[in-house]
């Protein structure tokens, strides 16, 4: 091949070639491109030696890179990655540097882009443009989310209010049973979902009270044996009213109404199911009820301390509780401690 | 005079260039023009009575299209790690490229951005994030490339630092 069609394929491929000598020093291949010259305006003069090194600093970091792969003597070209150049009027070219190894040469080329790199340019743009609007909606659809569930669980937790609201039980002891099973349920290592679903459904355990009539309910004083077989009927009551649902919280709550005064030894009520048999939501939120009944006053008794509390609890370990859960309750007292606090106003302190 | 080669490290559109246009020409563009490779810039500051030429690399942003090249990071003396406070995931992959770094040229001196201060107001990190990156012994600053805010002083902090005062 002429020496001239070198030249002319050169220019028309965009990219000027250097020859690599032994020694290390590089040699230009055919007519040097104005594109070239106009960027670098003092890297050829006459009585300059030619140091791709010193025209700038991304090629003298790739000549590193460069003279690594040469000494492999493996034939192959490897790539600098696109770089952008700017003239002396601030206009931005687009350049890679490569280096190839052939059986009879190395080479240096440097190739200006242009319309190769628009395109890629295009092609990243639309990617990354696409990439940030993704993630857009997804902060959108996580905040929707969350609206979903505090609007749900306001609904569920005035609901449960309105019933409540007849006996001593309090708003507040509502809200705080949703807080210590969601701690526990944590510790359980339920997942985010599980948990949500608990910390509503665990004020709903005994909603079923709204179909115990005022005489019985409201009864100041002890039950008699008659009255107290009346009161036993919430857990059913409360069953029947969340059964049959397709919503998983829901149905949780059916089993957290329906079994929380289930005993871990089978002499509990409605069932008198025993063990692992009571599903596991009943044996949280019932750790959590008698914790919450025994701190706090109630019209048949004033609050116990915390030792008289833990005492009575580790007593019942293995009768009344899960003993695994008992433990994990223990491990758990701090948070317990600061949601025992939490008096229905303001915010209920979230762990 | 002495040249310090900084490297812009960050996840894609946090505000890389937007930074290096801030601080060497003063000038911001609201549209998002994505970096492809390598942009050079040089910007010659004072610290104290030392000048320093800062050679300032502008990589592109980490994302799924693009890997980091590591070996862009040769013979740099410090970067900053860009994050954007509008994106809280931005900061989960600064945090994983500084570990990138740290493995592939040791620790040197970096200062962690947190960019878009103008959009307080639509940030999802909070003050105890960045207590927490604090709490690592790192230097965090707040910037705008928008408003030019604390841009300068996040190159002068790294500067010096690179000075080791
Ligand atoms: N409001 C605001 N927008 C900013 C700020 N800095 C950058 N932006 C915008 O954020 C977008 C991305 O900025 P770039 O500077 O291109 O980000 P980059 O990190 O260089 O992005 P890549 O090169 O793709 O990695 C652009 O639309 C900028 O206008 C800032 O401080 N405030
Ligand atoms: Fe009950
Ligand atoms: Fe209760
Ligand atoms: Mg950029």
């Amino acid at each position: 091949m002429k020496d001239s069609t070198v030249h002319e394929l050169f220019d028309l491929l965009n990219v000027f070639v250097l020859k690599r000598s032994d020694n290390g020093t590089f040699q230009p291949l055919g007519s040097i491109p104005e594109w070239f010259l106009h960027l670098f305006p003092e890297a050829l003069e006459p009585d300059r030696s030619c140091a791709p090194e010193e025209w700038s600093p991304f090629l003298e970091n790739f000549l590193f890179d460069a003279n690594e792969f040469w000494n492999k003597n493996k034939k192959g070209r490897t790539f600098s990655g696109p770089w952008i150049e700017k003239d002396s009027a601030g206009r931005e070219f687009s350049l890679e540097a490569s280096a190839v190894c052939l059986k009879d040469g190395k080479f240096f080329v440097v190739e200006n882009l242009s319309k190769a790199y628009e395109v890629q340019l295009k092609l990243l743009q639309v990617g990354r443009d696409n990439s940030l609007y993704n993630e857009l909606l997804e902060e959108e659809v996580r905040k929707r989310t969350a609206q979903i569930q505090d609007r749900e669980e306001e609904v569920a937790l005035r609901l449960v209010s309105a019933a409540e609201f007849r006996d001593d039980e309090t708003g507040a002891h509502i809200r705080r049973m949703g807080a210590y099973s969601a701690v526990l349920a944590k510790k359980l290592g339920w997942s985010s979902g599980e948990i949500d679903n608990i910390r509503i459904a665990a004020p709903m355990h005994d909603i079923g009270k709204i179909g115990i009539p005022d005489s019985v309910l409201l009864k100041p004083g002890r039950l008699t044996d008659e009255e107290y077989d009346v009161m036993k009927q919430h857990a059913e009551i409360g069953g029947k009213m969340l059964a049959g649902s397709k919503t998983r919280m829901i149905n949780m709550a059916h089993d957290i109404a329906l079994y929380h005064h289930e005993k871990w030894d089978g002499s509990g009520y409605p069932s008198g199911l025993p063990g692992d048999e009571i599903p596991l939501s009943a044996r949280v939120v019932a750790v959590a009820d008698v914790y919450d009944a025994l701190v706090h006053k109630r019209v048949y008794k004033p609050p116990l301390s915390e030792v008289e509390t833990l005492g009575i609890m580790k007593k019942t370990k293995g009768h009344h509780f899960d003993p695994n859960l008992i433990d994990i309750f223990l491990d758990s007292l701090e948070d317990f401690r600061k949601i025992a606090a939490y008096d229905g106003s303001g915010k209920l302190p979230i762990v | 005079m002495i040249q310090k080669k900084i490297c812009m490290i960050g996840s894609f559109a946090v505000g890389k260039t937007s930074l290096v246009s801030r601080f060497v020409d003063s000038i911001f563009s609201d549209k998002y023009i994505t970096t492809v490779g390598v942009k050079i810039d040089k910007k010659t500051i004072s610290v104290g009575t030392q000048d320093m030429t800062l050679v300032l690399w502008d990589l592109e942003g980490e994302d799924e299209f693009q890997k980091f090249r590591v070996s862009y990071l040769r013979g740099t003396s410090g970067y900053l790690l860009v994050s954007d406070g509008t994106r809280p995931n931005t900061i989960d992959v600064a945090l994983k490229l500084q570990q990138e770094v740290e493995t592939a040229i040791g620790a040197v001196p970096f200062i962690f951005i947190i960019n878009k201060h103008d959009l307080i107001d639509e940030w999802k990190i909070n003050e105890s994030d960045i207590d927490h990156l604090r709490s690592k012994g790192w230097e965090v600053i707040k910037t705008s490339a928008k408003l030019g805010q604390a841009v300068e002083e996040a190159f002068l902090t790294l500067g010096a630092r690179m000075l080791g005062t």
